[in-house]
């Protein structure tokens, strides 16, 4: 894929479908396996989410721009916001001993992808990377351990 | 993938069926249809997940809020019939064993 796919969505939770949508069309159209697209789908869907929630907290009518591009191996995510920064080494997954609703998100994105980096070097909001190797497939949560 | 939410009554059971994707978009309407049922006299509380395909972190964040109501209120809280995508998200947050799983709502409801 020589041009990464490009796709704005406003930061309304009721779009993060669409962009689920668009990313399994793609995924699909370079064969990749359900399992992986399923778990890439999910990363996606929360790096977005955590933009609504953190950066933009509340408006709806806020850009997230999301940037696909799958390059031999490599899927290569980029999501941009223009929200609050938020301090990067606060951005940790919590701890899941301990039994309570949310702040999974940040663990799923570590736990799946290969690759996240966020990038606050900017007059506003956050470069999110993530980048996933697609031929090692599945890793499984007892591999990571 | 919109959602919907089904809830049958039978004697002191209720089941909740969900059917469509449950995300940020739609979580809260599970909340709100979760919420209430702990404070009436249901003794087991079964979400049918065999219509989900997809769930993201607030889905399971609200599931595991109706866990923690069943803890307090002594209602018994279960899952049932879980799509291999819905597992395998429940599986990455390490949350399959926290919660009394069961392969259909028919056995949730039985045992």
């Amino acid at each position: 894929m020589s041009q990464p796919i490009k796709l704005s969505i406003p930061s309304d939770p009721k779009y993060l479908g669409l962009i689920r949508k668009v990313l399994q069309e793609l995924l699909n159209s370079h064969d990749v396996p359900d399992d992986t697209a399923r778990r890439l789908i999910l990363c996606v869907d929360e790096a977005c989410a955590n933009v609504i929630k953190h950066s933009y907290e509340g408006p709806c009518d806020e850009p997230i721009e999301a940037t696909f591009t799958i390059e031999g191996d490599d899927f290569k995510v980029q999501i941009r916001d223009y929200g609050k920064q938020c301090k990067i080494d606060q951005i940790k997954p919590r701890c899941l001993e301990d039994l309570k609703p949310g702040g999974l998100g940040t663990h799923f994105m570590n736990e799946i992808m290969d690759e996240v980096s966020y990038c606050t070097d900017r007059a506003k909001g956050t470069l999110l990377t993530m980048i996933k190797k697609l031929k090692t497939g599945l890793t499984s949560t007892q591999d990571k351990r | 993938m919109s959602m919907d939410l089904k809830m049958d009554k039978d004697g002191d059971s209720v089941t909740v069926t969900v059917t469509g994707d449950i995300d940020m978009s739609s979580s809260t309407k599970v909340r709100d249809a979760l919420g209430p049922l702990f404070q009436n006299n249901n003794k087991v509380i079964v979400v049918d997940l065999s219509g989900v395909s997809y769930i993201d972190s607030s889905g399971i964040a609200t599931l595991v809020e109706g866990l923690q109501w069943s803890h307090n209120s002594k209602n018994k809280f279960r899952l049932a019939a879980l799509t291999p995508g819905v597992k395998d998200v429940f599986e990455i947050a390490r949350l399959l064993s926290v919660f009394e799983v069961f392969d259909t709502k028919e056995q949730a409801l039985v045992e």
